[in-house]
């Protein structure tokens, strides 16, 4: 067994590694440079806001530091970390499963999104990045008045960004799908999976509407196309209707997998399971639905019928049923249990008062006078970097340590993790709740610099001051988890004693997950029987795992599953020098990588399973 | 209960949901470009603009009906492939082939026509009509390149991994099929 699932020794296993675990270790590393990267950003753009008419940055810097920031923490850290790291990671060994279903898309999908991530910063390298906000309104994005290469980084980044995630949620679902293990039903499947799940239908639906609008951009900047300009019948609102279809149920991408990662910590340190959990099953997949009613919300103050707004209104207050479900179940089952505080239920607490906090803000501007009356200010940062910071990071936070010791077989420290969680506690309402009161004021988002003397200097102070703690607080956690990997105590395959498959195997796994794949009676099968009587089927003669039914999880096929390839890096890297040649506009020199490209996916395809 | 393997009439491969979640995305992919040329029909007074005459039906129809009878001749191989008989499948592989190739050579020659009387920087009009009309090609092509590959290894006879293949590219096929239909009715019935 260990023979057949075997990794190629060195750095050319992990090049063309298809296990989803050490493809889960690269986005989780390459996802985390790119978090100190937007963090950095985000520092320096404090720094520039400490003080009025503060001058540590030019104004055009701050321009593009700001996009990026934006870009860097939606596009290169949450949604990658959470599907790619968290997702691939953990959604294989939940379920029951060897790998995920197509595991040379999902070498594919990394080395995309790594090349997008690459291909982004090239422009921040070359002191040209993106310069329009991360949500890029025309006409500020259009050749006229952004005539650099800034915003095609922006547009052909954020394409190839897309087809990453795309592959990433076809992936998802049909491991979900078609891998559970023999007896996982699924109303018997871990919540985290549904999480998952309800993110890859949103990111397969919501993403296309993101690259046809980047398309058109670009066929507007480079080759002179009208889509977004009254003079010649185009529509400059066309850019915010096809950006905020995909920009709504975004949030609720970034927001579900941290949803996800709660209703896993909970109830293994409240020793009981999830109450209500067909409930939250659903809430989790409708949040995900009306995600995609509510996206005009964000262009209140632009002018649409009002019969228009009312919809939206009504659709935006609607989403706080899902998520209110959510809530009163996490606190039933915590209060409900014999809850043990310890580090990652510790950050889950966190999540749950900062969820609270951004999403009552967020009620608030469902109310269309609310909206339009802060719009733009302050008040809305605040909103959503509670959602954002609050809610998605601080459960991945808890997560990183919750998961840590299955990943390294190391425990983490306790007391420093307590320390760190209070670190950036602390740090994140200092950071972020001066900013509802700066906006009340009328403090407006994105400025460069404010005048002294109207009221807003002690609470950009604060949050400048909360910035950096913060950052300490983060600093705290890395150095934590660098520390233990090399000298925590030995964890054990079950630390925390967790209800879910993945504390099943040895930590960290072995390359085929399970030596014995199990048989599944409940949605907590770590608890309720003894290890010797979960055993099901073997299959050591080959690369296999077993397919099952997508309702009953009856076994249905026996998979023999690809091993390690080299074509996905060799396509990723030639669509990625199609893309700079097309940012460069040389169109026929793309054409002729992507020609080499879909040489490649021949080529790919030539080998077969029964081979 | 026991978990027996039992032999099940139909079994949907990973393949094939792959390919089907697939043409979900794409499908949302071609509502946002259809949606989009509704929307810049609503915000203009003069669709298609003053000087640039509306499509004219016949060449379009007559194509796209072609276009479409390859979808049973792509069943009726795949049957024959499924029942082993390699020889009809790969003839039923190669007429649609040659009825789409065509498709596309006739469809390009069309465009380039249109490209004379108007230019997609001329009007959101023609921005819209061309974007729609490249993309379809665009995914004809693709099509065209996944046949030409099941083909040349169906050339080295039948696996179960190739009728996966068949399965996936006839899903593909059908697909691209509905859209150019889609696609024609769009154009002409948006022009009036």
């Amino acid at each position: 067994m260990d023979q057949i699932w075997a990794h190629r020794p060195g750095l050319l296993g992990w090049l063309t590694t298809t296990d989803h675990k050490r493809i889960g270790l690269m986005y989780l590393f390459a996802t985390l440079a790119f978090f100190a990267a937007g963090g950095v950003e985000a520092l320096l753009i404090r720094t520039q806001l400490a003080v009025p008419n503060g001058h540590t940055v030019s104004p055009g810097t701050y321009d593009q530091l700001l996009t990026m920031h934006g870009v860097t923490m939606i596009f290169l850290f949450v949604i990658p970390l959470t599907t790619g790291a968290f997702g691939n990671y953990l959604v294989p060994l939940m379920i029951g499963a060897r790998d995920m279903a197509f595991p040379r898309l999902n070498a594919l999908s990394f080395w995309l999104f790594l090349a997008s991530g690459i291909f982004i910063y090239t422009g921040l390298a070359l002191g040209t990045a993106p310069n329009a906000g991360w949500f890029d309104y025309v006409p500020l994005a259009l050749k006229q008045y952004d005539p650099g290469p800034n915003i095609d980084f922006f547009a052909l980044g954020l394409i190839l960004n897309g087809a990453s995630s795309t592959a990433a949620a076809v992936n998802f679902i049909a491991t979900i799908f078609k891998l559970r293990a023999p007896g996982m039903s699924m109303n018997r499947m871990p919540l985290f999976c549904f999480a998952v799940l309800a993110v890859a239908f949103a990111l397969l639906f919501a993403l296309p509407p993101l690259t046809i609008d980047c398309v058109f951009l670009e066929l507007q900047r480079q080759l002179g196309f009208h889509f977004f300009d009254v003079a010649h019948g185009g529509d400059p609102l066309l850019w915010q209707y096809l950006f905020w279809i995909f920009g709504h149920p975004e949030v609720y991408i970034i927001v579900l997998p941290a949803f996800g990662i709660a209703t896993s910590i909970i109830p293994t340190f409240a020793k009981r399971r999830m109450v209500a959990f067909p409930l939250v099953a659903m809430a989790e997949l409708l949040v995900a639905f009306i995600g995609f009613g509510v996206f005009a919300h964000h262009m209140f103050s632009t002018g649409l019928a009002t019969v228009t707004l009312i919809f939206f209104a009504a659709a935006s207050m609607f989403v706080v049923i899902p998520s209110t479900i959510q809530i009163y179940a996490w606190l039933l089952t915590v209060t409900s249990g014999r809850p043990e505080f310890k580090a990652p239920l510790m950050f889950i607490g966190g999540f749950i008062v900062f969820f609270v906090l951004g999403g009552l803000s967020g009620i608030m501007f469902a109310a269309i006078p609310f909206d339009q009356a802060l719009t733009d200010t302050y008040f809305v940062v605040a909103h959503f970097h509670f959602v954002i910071f609050g809610a998605a990071v601080f459960p991945l936070l808890g997560g990183l340590y919750y998961w840590f010791p299955k990943v390294t077989g190391r425990m983490y420290h306790e007391g420093w993790a307590k320390a760190s969680f209070w670190l950036t506690f602390a740090g994140t309402s200092l950071t972020f709740f001066p900013m509802h009161i700066a906006g009340l004021l009328g403090m407006t988002r994105r400025v460069y610099t404010y005048e002294p003397g109207l009221g807003w200097d002690t609470y950009n102070l604060l949050e400048t001051i909360g910035a950096f703690v913060l950052a300490a607080g983060l600093l705290v956690i890395a150095a934590n988890l660098l520390v233990s990997r090399l000298n925590g105590a030995t964890a054990g395959a079950d630390p925390f004693f967790g209800g879910t498959l993945e504390w099943t195997v040895p930590s960290p796994p072995p390359a085929y997950n399970f030596a014995v794949i199990p048989t599944v009676t409940s949605p907590y099968p770590n608890w309720d029987r003894p290890e010797a009587e979960r055993g099901g089927l073997v299959l050591e003669e080959g690369h296999e795992t077993p397919a099952s039914t997508v309702r009953d999880a009856r076994l249905e096929e026996i998979l023999d599953m690809p091993s390690e390839s080299p074509w996905p890096i060799v396509l990723a890297l030639l669509v990625a020098v199609a893309f700079v040649m097309l940012l460069a506009s040389h169109g026929v020199v793309a054409g002729l990588f992507f020609g080499l490209a879909a040489l490649t996916l021949g080529a790919w395809h030539l080998q077969e399973p029964e081979s | 209960m026991s978990e027996v393997v039992l032999p099940r009439e139909r079994i949907r491969p990973s393949g094939w949901w792959g390919m089907a979640l697939f043409v979900a995305t794409e499908a949302t992919l071609f509502g946002t470009i259809f949606g989009t040329y509704f929307y810049l029909r609503l915000n203009t007074v003069y669709w298609p603009p003053p000087g640039i005459a509306a499509p004219r039906p016949l060449w379009p129809l007559v194509l796209v009906a072609a276009l479409v009878s390859t979808s049973p001749v792509l069943w009726a191989a795949r049957r024959a492939a499924l029942r082993g008989r390699v020889g009809r499948a790969r003839a039923g592989l190669l007429l649609a082939l040659a009825v789409q190739t065509g498709y596309l050579a006739f469809h390009l020659l069309l465009f380039a026509q249109d490209l004379d009387r108007f230019r997609p920087e001329d009007s959101a009009y023609g921005s819209i009509y061309f974007t729609m009309l490249g993309a379809h090609d665009a995914h004809v092509a693709a099509g065209i390149l996944l046949e030409l590959w099941l083909l040349l290894r169906l050339l080295r006879g039948l696996t179960r991994y190739r009728l996966v293949a068949f399965q996936v590219t006839s899903l593909y096929w059908n697909f691209v099929n509905v859209l150019a239909l889609l696609v024609v009715v769009v154009q002409l019935a948006g022009a009036r």
